[in-house]
């Protein structure tokens, strides 16, 4: 009777340490202060299913802190985190399990911007195991400038395949941004720079892209 | 032809070797600026050092000396500038530095200039930007490589876009934001940034 | 008059040590001397890497009055030159980065703007153009390293020194600078043919 009321309590020890420890590890300190009880409340629900499913929570913390910031409603920075990481699974899907956080985020702007999936996969597969979050950002910008999807993704994919460094690939952005400020269209624009950048890293580039980090 | 070729360059080294003259008053102007200016006590100095943006060549050994030095700072609760929590794109490792990114706003109507985004938690308090003069504010961060959305904050409260920068697409909370993209060594090739 | 080859072989008469001496003890008016005696040597260096003459005005009178404030600083007053271009070196970088942030257009682009009005009448007007924007076109850090290496003619250590950056490194931006300028150089050459 005894040895049976021992084995209860301490199973009621581990039942209240794992009531008051579950909520408490789930908690980002980063909201505190930010959010109301209830946006919070639905934030973290967010935060937890997306940890389940294995994807980063800190581009949805930030999300979550964006929208407190910009004084957004609850509901609307609810619905923006729940947005983002239906964006963030499907570029884990299209750019695998191993992708960064950085690439995630990349590319989940990638697709919001327009992408199609298969450009993802085709820029990670014309680098396997090389770092592609700038790509995917590039990417991102130029179809917000209006880019077209296809010429879009063919830009990036040849200065991937050509192993541009990132800094090119930056200033490739930046010169097609500024083409298209002094009236070029946006798919001549990206058309015509990809090749000269291209040419042009051919030159200088010899240091290869150091392999991903893999999330922990 | 080979022979223009290789001295094409020399050439262009003497022309530019050529002195190059000033505008006049410039000495004046400078004496006049160092006058207005106090020379700030060391401890003062050493502070700016501390929060000047600097590119620096860490070696292996260096970076784990000036690591641990950090770390000891931390825990003797000296280090001022240590973000509360954790705080994404401040690069924390060697392998990350990616780049000082200079962000500038011309608001010369701006009482108080602040940058909110993904590298500082959308806390526009915890970076101000610095009043340049006419009119110009500024503020250097370092980021580490990533793509980063963020808005700048005049007086308070009204968002303001970068007009340097691109836009973010889909904005999802009806504000204009702006993104910039930091690459691995953007400005440096072979050492830390 | 031939190029002063590394910066400790400017004139020493009267003593940079002494002039810094005097200004730290409170002659802020000896400040001037020093920077008379630099401000024509830093101007070829600030006007070529930032492209823009203005803007070079503004980096060199920014670089003297920061090392007019820092001057308790610089441990080797006898060194002051060396001091004092690292910290112009310093500023022209600060530079470039803010205008690639401010601005859409490239640097060779502002160069070109600014000098459409105004068409070289002669031959070696039209020559020091098309250098100014090859070196317009060039990578900021290789045009760093072209200017430091084969105008103002510094050493690779003492180019270290300035930089930060490893003589290796300094070594291959040279010579990627060198082999950029040429291939701009000679196409300009051939289609003048």
């Amino acid at each position: 009777m005894k040895q049976r009321r021992l084995i209860v309590r301490l199973g009621l020890v581990v039942a209240a340490v794992s009531v008051v420890a579950g909520p408490a590890a789930a908690q980002d300190p980063r909201l505190t202060g930010r959010l109301d009880a209830g946006t919070r409340a639905a934030v973290e629900a967010a935060l937890d299913s997306a940890r389940a499913q294995g994807l980063p929570a800190d581009p949805l913390v930030t999300k979550a802190l964006e929208g407190a910031s910009k004084g957004a409603t609850g509901a609307r920075i609810v619905s923006a985190v729940r947005r983002l990481a239906g964006e963030l699974a499907s570029a884990r899907t299209m750019l695998g399990y191993a992708s960064t956080t950085e690439e995630l985020v990349a590319g989940a702007a990638a697709l919001r911007a327009g992408a199609g999936p298969s450009a993802l996969q085709r820029v990670r597969a014309v680098r396997p195991g090389a770092p592609v979050a700038v790509h995917l950002a590039v990417l991102a910008d130029l179809l917000a400038d209006g880019v077209p999807p296809d010429t879009a993704a063919a830009a990036v994919i040849a200065l991937a395949r050509a192993t541009v460094r990132d800094a090119d690939l930056v200033a490739f952005r930046q010169s097609v941004d500024r083409d298209i400020a002094l009236g070029a269209s946006p798919g001549s624009a990206a058309t015509v720079r990809v090749n000269s950048t291209a040419r042009a890293d051919a030159f200088t580039n010899t240091t290869p892209n150091a392999p991903p980090r893999r999330r922990p | 032809m080979r022979h223009d070729s290789e001295d094409l360059v020399a050439r262009a080294a003497a022309e530019l070797r050529q002195p190059t003259g000033l505008s006049a008053g410039f000495d004046a102007r400078v004496m006049a600026a160092v006058r207005q200016a106090r020379r700030p006590s060391r401890w003062v100095l050493a502070w700016e050092w501390v929060r000047e943006p600097r590119l620096v060549a860490l070696s292996p050994l260096g970076g784990l000396a000036m690591a641990a030095s950090v770390a000891a700072l931390v825990t003797l609760g000296v280090w001022a500038a240590v973000p509360r929590g954790v705080t994404p794109g401040v690069a924390s490792s060697s392998a990350e530095l990616g780049e000082v990114v200079q962000f500038v706003l011309h608001a010369p109507a701006a009482r108080a200039v602040a940058i909110a985004g993904d590298f500082n938690g959308w806390d526009a308090e915890r970076t101000p930007l610095v009043a340049a003069g006419s009119g110009v504010w500024s503020v250097a961060l370092r980021l580490a490589p990533g793509r980063y959305t963020y808005t700048f904050v005049v007086d308070g409260t009204r968002f303001v876009a970068d007009p340097a920068a691109p836009r973010a697409v889909g904005d999802d909370f009806g504000t204009p934001s702006s993104v910039v993209t930091v690459g691995r060594g953007t400005m440096d090739q072979g050492r830390a940034s | 008059m031939a190029p002063a080859k590394g910066l400790g072989d400017v004139a020493t008469a009267p003593d940079d040590a002494q002039i810094v001496r005097r200004v730290l003890g409170g002659d802020v008016d000896a400040y001037g001397i020093l920077v008379a005696r630099y401000r024509d040597r830093f101007a070829r260096y600030a006007v070529q890497m930032l492209g823009d003459r203005e803007d070079a005005e503004e980096a060199m009178q920014d670089a003297f009055v920061r090392a007019y404030r820092s001057l308790a600083t610089c441990r080797d007053p006898g060194r002051f030159g060396p001091w004092l271009f690292r910290i112009l070196v310093n500023r022209c970088r600060t530079r470039v980065v803010l205008r690639q942030r401010r601005s859409r257009t490239f640097v060779r682009d502002e160069l070109a703007l600014e000098s459409a009005g105004v068409a070289p009448t002669d031959e070696r007007g039209a020559w020091r153009e098309e250098i100014e924007r090859a070196l317009a076109a060039l990578d900021p850090l290789y045009r760093e390293a072209f200017l430091l290496k084969h105008v103002e003619e510094l050493e690779y250590e003492e180019m270290a020194k300035l930089t930060g950056v490893r003589v290796s490194a300094l070594k291959m931006r040279v010579k990627r600078a060198c082999d950029r300028l040429r291939d701009l150089l000679q196409e300009v050459q051939s289609a003048a043919r």
